[in-house]
């Protein structure tokens, strides 16, 4: 035990020292998370999330379903959301956003109300009003969509209101006019209560289906670009680790010190084992190292500590797995870095390092299982987004599996190459 | 000029002693490519806040609510069975998940014991936007009832109904005239769309393809740096000095030879962008041949550069792979330049793959011709001018 443990802590310093080896372990995916950060305005504010979209009111109309709109867009509840200005001339307004000063323009024009709510001398229009109706305007900026979106929804959302209020007004006049509960001729009565009706309750009609609202406990977690990125980079070169450790198997044979060993009184399982637990060790020193590293200088939170832990010694045992798997395949140490530096960056592309899986064919979704990276990248998101080492069984599991099964199939052709025989 | 093609042979036998040499030299380039080319963002794609809906219903009411979402600007409903959002809504990746319980249709509606479930995750405004999409979803799906109920309560505000069966009879009476107005309500909104113009022009074909081209050439154009170290770790440099080959041969050759194999990959990985990606690369064959050249040159001589302050192969190596994805990263090659904040534009102008990039994109995107991609080949240019000089200054055979 002893003898594999030493062999191992020796592996992981010679790694160490290695100037070459540290610039793959670790400055590479160092200085790639830095400039992902940096292109992705993670360390200017610049990160797109969804807040203060900026929206200018032109009320023209001026009356109870004009001024309702536009108390909507500066209410309470929209104050986070929205960043609204108000504005008396529509064709400054549309040149802001032609400018891309803000997302969309709504235009409430002149006669909106009436075209809905008749004036009391007019109420007998109220089932017809609709027959030419005076249209709120959204000018949006096409090259903020998800904005513009917004908007043009909540626009949409309060016009179904005031479309329900009139609808229900309408049928409950004409049912009562059909079924002569009531005569003509109090019509303009009741038309004139339902008015009244309209104009209050505009905002605070009932939904027909009831909507239970409820909130997950917990704090509110906003997510880190960088807590996706970061990790991604790490897994992605921690695969060049493993197949630097698989190599120097093979160079230790190459080299004449692997014979050397076997003379020994050290046992080749000792041997192989004390290799296996060298390549774990450096590779878990590289997570840890550029996990604190990001920590310290790019402040990420990567999540709760022990799920963190444990999720490294499992992707790193996986990818060990891949490791000596590669190096069993393989007949000479250059080959070894070679197939390790391309499996490295399929498995960066494949796993998800470069951009979300979410985006990629569903074949290379369904590939990406067999790479640690997607499962550890995976568990790495759930801790970023406030999960617990609970939350993690099935990517643990999977790496776990993945490595103990390429440990085995590689120990099988490590025996058939007479690798580690004396 | 034998010298120059003896020592150029040398380095590409060097280079291509390893079969496994071709899997950076033209597979892992053509994978990426393929995958960027589905993979990166476009600008085009559906924006819009993910809202996971549960339809446990399965009636034409729930079915109505998910057809008003889908036409939502703000929402993009996707189903999944209740088992696997509440998995992702715990796991937190889904902020918002809308559950339609089984015993949602017309019956429900009429009775007043209809409802959904809206979860959302704590102070997220995608799920206020989201709440938001789905109450004008649920209301336009339920107004027509709602419309009817109202109409039989203002009913018995002005009378009672006889029988159940009456009462009911003026309930369809009315909803049918309620679907009736719905139908024929006129649109009280219109969009009209800004001439904001566009600040990102992306097809994620093009700039995959030329994106992956950079990456994939300069890194190996970066490894000239390999090379020298090599030689000069084996020895075979100091040998040189004692034939009569003078320093300007050796450079130019080494220089020229990976300049050359960088043209030839660079031809098959355009091969492969306009036959497999119908890419119209050799719509200026002139200006791109220009370009091309430009552009290895200015890896080389920086590959030059590096040669001479690197001291081990394995050192040139893992830098050569660094320099390489960090400048094709922020040079815009993986994702459009013109999604980076303004002030890291600005500041990657000083390399040299932002100014490839942008010259392939004015050749294949923008349908420019050699005059639109002059100042990029003379930024490129001057990349390798001030870089091979300061290499050729510098080089030791020792």
């Amino acid at each position: 035990m002893l003898k594999t443990f030493l062999i191992g802590i020796k592996d992981l310093r010679l790694a160490f020292r290695d100037r070459a080896a540290l610039i793959l372990m670790l400055a590479a995916p160092f200085v790639l998370t830095l400039g992902l950060g940096l292109v992705t305005g993670r360390f200017s504010n610049n990160s797109s999330g969804l807040s203060d979209i900026p929206v200018i009111i032109v009320n023209l109309d001026n009356e109870q379903l004009g001024n309702a709109l536009a108390d909507l867009f500066h209410s309470a509840e929209l104050a986070d959301l929205m960043e609204p200005t108000a504005s008396s001339d529509p064709e400054a307004a549309r040149q802001l956003i032609d400018q891309d000063k803000a997302a969309a323009v709504v235009i409430i024009p002149e006669g909106f109300t009436r075209s809905i709510i008749p004036a009391a001398g007019d109420r007998a229009n109220l089932t017809t009003a609709a027959a030419d109706p005076v249209k709120i305007e959204v000018y949006a900026n096409p090259s903020r969509p998800t904005g513009a979106g917004i908007v043009k929804a909540i626009v949409d959302e309060f016009l179904s209101r005031v479309e329900e209020n009139l609808i229900s007004g309408s049928v409950s006049i004409t049912q009562l006019l059909m079924s002569g509960r009531i005569p003509p001729d109090q019509v303009p009565t009741v038309i004139a209560h339902m008015s009244e009706n309209l104009q209050t309750h505009t905002t605070d009609n009932a939904l027909a289906i009831q909507m239970n609202s409820s909130t997950a406990d917990g704090e509110a977690v906003k997510f880190d670009i960088l807590a996706y990125l970061a990790p991604g980079m790490a897994l992605m070169f921690l695969i060049y680790t493993v197949s630097y450790g698989g190599r120097s198997i093979l160079a230790e044979k190459t080299q004449g010190t692997l014979p050397r060993l076997l003379i020994s009184p050290t046992s080749p399982s000792q041997i192989l084992g004390g290799k296996v637990f060298g390549i774990f060790l450096t590779g878990a020193a590289q997570m840890l190292i550029l996990i604190g590293a990001s920590s310290l200088f790019f402040q990420l939170k990567w999540g709760d500590l022990f799920g963190v832990v444990v999720l490294v010694l499992a992707a790193v045992f996986g990818a060990t797995g891949w490791g000596m798997f590669i190096t069993a395949l393989a007949r000479t140490p250059a080959q070894v870095g070679s197939v390790g530096s391309a499996i490295m960056l399929i498995f960066g592309i494949m796993g998800g390092s470069f951009i979300s899986l979410d985006q990629m064919p569903a074949a290379v979704q369904a590939f990406s299982k067999i790479t640690p990276n997607s499962w550890a990248l995976d568990g790495f998101t759930t801790l970023a987004l406030g999960g617990t080492l609970a939350d993690l069984s099935t990517p643990i599991l999977a790496l776990l599996a993945m490595g103990m099964i390429l440990f085995l199939v590689s120990v099988f052709m490590f025996g058939k190459k007479n690798l580690v025989q004396k | 000029m034998k010298k120059l093609f003896a020592i150029a042979w040398k380095d590409a036998i060097i280079r291509f002693a390893s079969s496994s040499e071709l899997l950076f030299f033209i597979i892992l380039p053509i994978v990426f490519t393929f995958l960027l080319a589905g993979g990166t963002p476009s600008g085009e794609d559906d924006n819009r806040i993910r809202l996971v809906v549960v339809d446990q219903a399965h009636t034409p009411i729930s079915q109505n609510i998910i057809s008003e979402l889908e036409k939502s600007t703000a929402v993009r409903p996707e189903e999944l069975t209740l088992a696997e959002a509440e998995s992702q809504f715990d796991a937190r990746r889904a902020n918002v998940v809308l559950v339609i319980p089984a015993d949602l249709d017309l019956q429900a509606i009429q009775n007043g014991t209809a409802q959904v479930d809206f979860r959302q995750q704590p102070n997220n405004l995608n799920a206020t936007v989201a709440e938001r999409a789905v109450q004008t979803a649920i209301r336009r799906v339920g107004s027509a009832v709602n419309a009817a109920n109202n109409a039989v309560k203002a009913a018995e505000k002005n009378g009672t109904f006889e029988s159940e069966s009456e009462r009911q009879a003026y309930f369809d009476e009315a909803l049918k005239s309620a679907q009736t107005l719905q139908d024929n309500a006129p649109e009280r909104v219109t969009i009209i769309e800004g001439t904001t113009p566009d600040r990102v022009q992306y097809d994620p074909r093009a700039s995959s393809s030329a994106g992956q081209l950079i990456t994939w050439v300069f890194i190996p154009l970066f490894g000239i740096s390999a090379l020298f170290a090599y030689e000069r770790q084996q020895g075979t440099l100091r040998r040189i000095l004692t034939t009569p080959t003078r320093k300007a041969t050796y450079l130019l050759g080494t220089i020229s030879g990976q300049v050359l194999m960088a043209l030839v990959q660079m031809s098959i990985l355009i091969l492969f962008g306009i036959f497999v990606m119908g890419l119209g690369w050799g719509r200026e064959p002139v200006a791109l041949f220009v370009l091309l050249t430009s552009a290895a040159l200015a890896a080389g001589a920086i590959g030059t550069t590096m040669g001479t302050f690197i001291k081990t192969e394995g050192q040139a190596s893992g830098l050569s792979i660094m320099m390489g994805m960090v400048m094709a990263l922020m040079g815009g090659c993986w994702y459009p330049i013109e999604l980076f904040p303004s002030v890291v534009q600005s500041i990657v102008r000083i390399l040299p793959t932002t100014w490839a990039m942008q010259g392939m994109l004015d050749l294949v995107l923008r349908g420019g011709g050699l005059t639109q991609i002059l100042p990029e080949t003379g930024v490129l240019l001057g990349f390798a001018a001030l870089f091979f000089s300061i290499g050729v200054w510098r080089f030791r055979y020792e």
